[in-house]
């Protein structure tokens, strides 16, 4: 949905959303009290708008004069977010797989098969399916954050990987780190404004994307680039509250966060150095077994017991380090790109500020605001709008993924004491054996 | 479980019924699998005084007093008491009768065992000294158990419990030393027996008390090793669970800033807490492994010291019938006038003349005073030898049989110990699964 020839969305056959002529109008009652108290409202916002218009004077469309983007994203998230419950009327579906290695003259790297499957008529066919390296996926998301400033774009898993500490080409990283971009696209596509992003379409679709990539600017968007060319020159006084709570959240929630990952990591160390005591342990029971002769096969017992115990603590360490320190890095990562975007926003809202108070100690006699205080004003209801709607999908993901993160790592915990358990059982009976002559 | 009857001890007008009664004890055993308390599964073994009569090491207190040196000194004492063990239908209980001893005391009383009883495995006591204080509650009570242990064990013992010092010791508070001092057992004492590696050279040694020997050396150096490892083990598991006590405090930090995660995290954090806590009283628990561990370590030293005075029996043996055979060797020398063996005496007799007639008279029958005597005294050396082979070698297989059974009950307490730890682990990390799952 960029500047240049949009289409119109068309209302799907079968699923997808309603089409938003045919929905009551949810701004009908009211809705004027979610705008900040600090910015007057445009007058034209409690005007019903059509939908091309609407859709086309999203935040990353042509910007109108008379728009009101506050409202129309919000709409549209409001149902988006219903939607995600419905897993049926969802319309786009991208899988990021298979990793293989390539070896090339220059260098060596991974590419990862991306699948989409979708009935959106963006896509010109319903199946697509392409090979993407790291770099692909970096570039998308630069592009994204270019395009999309007003929104939060999800984290990648981390660039650099310093060599001869990690394998970069080992089973483990490469699968941990498939997972994240396979997050991370799911993230996208779940996002109702980034979901639509003609980047994103093309990364999805295009055979060759380095041909694409080499056509740049053309494609920025008027919002990136309004946003991109507010200057850091402009101070903020105050960060209005809510944001201010943003902020303070993010803050405590990155450095809680940062301690649980200090934690797990102690954890899988002490859980490392434990096995190595345990690899020795085990062992002794069988060289005591070697020198009796009714005690052989209990002392062999105890020591194969030990065995399994280890691998199954192998196990447990393996599964800690693979599935749950990579996901808590990606929300420190979140964290820290979304307190980015809060300082745009304040950048942006500095910009305007200070542009009326120009404006007001000129004290003309004009009826009207000018036309470039009121971009200003636009930019900053607008990017607040996408910033409160994207934090409250956030929350609500957020909640998600830890509950199933923290569900995981008890659930690895029970399956490591189950094995356990299991063994010591199964040598009972064979310690409490008899021998039978005497 | 049976155990074969030390033959040379007499016989015992208890044995039949003892029997029955030792196999009572053992089904009552396997029913319950295994898990009766360390004294009464002692006491159901063996007969003797353990069924006669309770013993226990039941308090410790520290004493102050003046030692031999008139050095003023602080020790532990401990409490020894005793009951008769009355038979049902007379329903009263005896009277508890007790008396003070300290480790010293216990250490005089092995000794005397020792030396008394050289064919038998004696029980060992419990660690002399650990590297930091003998003062700290820990160790007075771990002593206090191995006290309680050794006396058990010196009682359930079909020979050692007959002893008359050993049944003063528990009874007689005042003249105990005295007595123990007046058997002259120091006399006895082979001290050789302290030069633990000293090799004497054997030449035709026993090759079931060789082995048995190179098992005990075997033995304590595997259970040394596993005592260090587990103790190793145990310290890092510690590490473990308490790093997840950290989690405890952080969930709740967190749950401070969220609306609808802040219960779950909350509740969360609590059962990390209690999973933290938890090690202290398994890893308490594993102690008591450890310290059966441990008595068979200290028992293996017993085992070897049969051998070791077996081994010096024979050389005793061996040097004896040399010398018989040297003298034997003289005589016939003197009465035939023939030199067979280079010897100082025939060079210098060579040299300064020999010998009147009347000389050589004398000194044969001196020789052959000794010969006989020589004779004797080897015929006795070798019926000492043989009685004890028999009476160790049915000893040992009284040890082997005791210990066979201690440790596969060991081992399963063990295995139970890790079962409860196990179950312990799921129960937590369940109760902390629900609460992540009402986030």
């Amino acid at each position: 949905m960029s500047g240049g020839a949009a289409s119109t969305p068309k209302p799907l056959p079968s699923s997808g959303p309603k089409s938003l002529r045919e929905m009551p109008h949810p701004l009908a009652t009211s809705s004027s009290e979610e705008m900040g108290p600090a910015l007057t409202p445009s007058p034209d916002l409690l005007l019903p708008r059509s939908i091309a218009d609407k859709d086309l004077s999203l935040p990353n469309g042509t910007p109108v004069d008379t728009s009101s983007p506050a409202s129309s994203s919000s709409l549209l998230n409001r149902l988006q977010l219903d939607d995600d419950f419905d897993v049926e009327t969802r319309d786009l579906f991208v899988t990021v797989d298979d990793p293989k290695k390539h070896v090339c003259t220059m260098e060596t790297y991974i590419t990862y098969r991306v699948t989409t499957k979708t009935t959106r008529a963006e896509f010109d066919l319903p199946e697509y399916s392409v090979r993407r390296r790291y770099q692909d996926f970096d570039w998308l998301r630069n592009k994204l954050e270019e395009s999309q400033p007003t929104h939060l774009i999800p984290p990648l898993p981390e660039k650099f990987v310093v060599k001869g500490v990690v394998d970069r080409f080992s089973e483990e990283f490469v699968e941990t780190r498939r997972k994240a971009l396979d997050k991370f696209l799911k993230r996208i596509t779940d996002h109702p404004v980034l979901s639509f992003n003609e980047h994103f379409n093309v990364f999805l679709t295009a055979k060759d994307l380095n041909a694409y990539k080499k056509q740049g600017m053309a494609l920025l968007s008027k919002m990136g680039e309004s946003v991109k060319y507010v200057t850091g020159g402009y101070k903020l006084r105050s960060r209005p509250l809510e944001f201010a709570a943003i902020g303070d959240y993010l803050d405590t929630f990155s450095l809680k966060l940062g301690t649980i990952d200090r934690i797990a990591q102690r954890i899988i160390k002490e859980q490392l150095e434990y096995l190595v005591e345990l690899r020795e342990y085990g062992p002794v029971y069988s060289t005591w077994g070697g020198l009796e002769v009714e005690l052989s096969e209990p002392l062999e017992g105890v020591s194969a017991c030990i065995g399994n115990c280890c691998t199954a603590l192998e196990e447990l360490s393996e599964d800690m380090t693979e599935d749950f320190l990579p996901v808590l890095r990606e929300y420190i990562l979140y964290a820290e790109s979304m307190k980015n975007v809060l300082k745009k926003r304040d950048q942006v809202q500095a910009e305007y500020e200070a542009k009326l108070e120009a404006v007001a100690l000129k004290r003309e006699d004009r009826p009207k605001v000018p036309t470039d205080v009121e971009k200003c004003q636009d930019r900053v209801e607008c990017f607040n709008a996408d910033l409160k709607a994207d934090m409250e999908r956030w929350q609500n993901n957020k909640r998600q993924d830890f509950r199933q993160l923290l569900m995981g790592m008890a659930d690895k915990n029970i399956q490591y004491y189950e094995k356990c358990l299991t063994a010591w059982e199964s040598i009972i009976p064979l310690l409490q054996d008899k021998p039978e002559t005497k | 479980m049976e155990s074969t009857e030390p033959e040379p001890s007499g016989s015992r007008p208890e044995e039949e019924e003892d029997e029955e009664e030792e196999e009572e004890e053992e089904e009552e055993e396997e029913d319950d699998g295994a898990l009766l308390p360390p004294k009464q599964r002692l006491a159901a073994m063996e007969d003797c005084l353990a069924k006669k009569m309770e013993i226990t090491v039941s308090e410790a207190e520290k004493r102050t007093g003046r030692n031999a040196m008139n050095i003023q000194e602080t020790y532990t004492a401990y409490l020894i008491e005793t009951r008769a063990v009355e038979s049902q239908s007379e329903g009263q209980c005896a009277p508890v009768e007790s008396l003070w001893r300290r480790y010293s005391e216990f250490e005089l009383l092995r000794n005397y065992l020792s030396v008394t009883y050289p064919h038998i495995v004696v029980p060992p006591l419990p660690e002399k000294r650990l590297s930091a204080d003998n003062m700290d509650p820990d160790f007075v009570e771990r002593r206090r158990i191995g006290l309680e242990n050794f006396l058990l064990r010196v009682a359930s013992h079909p020979v050692l419990c007959q002893d008359k010092i050993f049944y003063a010791f528990l009874m007689q508070e005042g003249g105990w030393k005295e007595m123990v001092n007046e058997t002259g057992f120091q006399l006895k004492a082979d001290s050789r027996l302290k030069a633990l590696n000293a090799t004497f050279r054997v030449k035709n040694p026993d090759k079931r008390f060789t082995e048995l020997k190179h098992y005990s050396d075997e033995l304590q150096s595997v259970i040394s090793h596993l005592l260090r490892v587990r103790a190793r083990v145990a310290d890092r598991l510690y590490g473990v669970y308490k790093v997840h006590g950290n989690y405890g405090r952080v969930f709740s930090e967190w749950s401070a800033i969220e609306k609808e995660m802040g219960d779950g995290l909350q509740s969360a954090g609590h059962h990390m807490d209690v999973y933290a806590a938890s090690i202290d009283d398994i890893l308490e628990e594993e102690e008591h492994y450890a310290d059966q561990l441990k008595e068979y370590l200290f028992y293996a030293e017993a085992l070897r010291a049969v051998c070791r005075k077996h081994e010096l029996m024979q050389y005793d043996l061996e040097m004896a019938a040399q010398d018989l055979t040297s003298k034997k060797q003289q005589c016939e020398e003197l009465a035939t006038g023939t030199v067979r063996t280079f010897s100082l005496k025939g060079m210098t007799s060579k040299l300064f003349g020999q010998e009147t007639p009347e000389q050589r008279e004398a000194k044969i029958k001196v020789l052959e005073e000794q010969i006989q005597e020589g004779e004797e005294q080897l015929k006795s050396k070798n019926l000492e030898g043989r009685d004890f082979v028999k009476s160790a070698w049915a000893d040992i297989e009284r040890f082997k049989e005791q210990k066979n059974h201690d440790l596969k009950e060991a081992l399963i307490s063990y295995a139970v110990m890790q079962i409860s730890m196990c179950k312990k682990g799921i129960q937590v990390w369940t109760n902390a699964k629900e609460c992540f799952s009402k986030m």
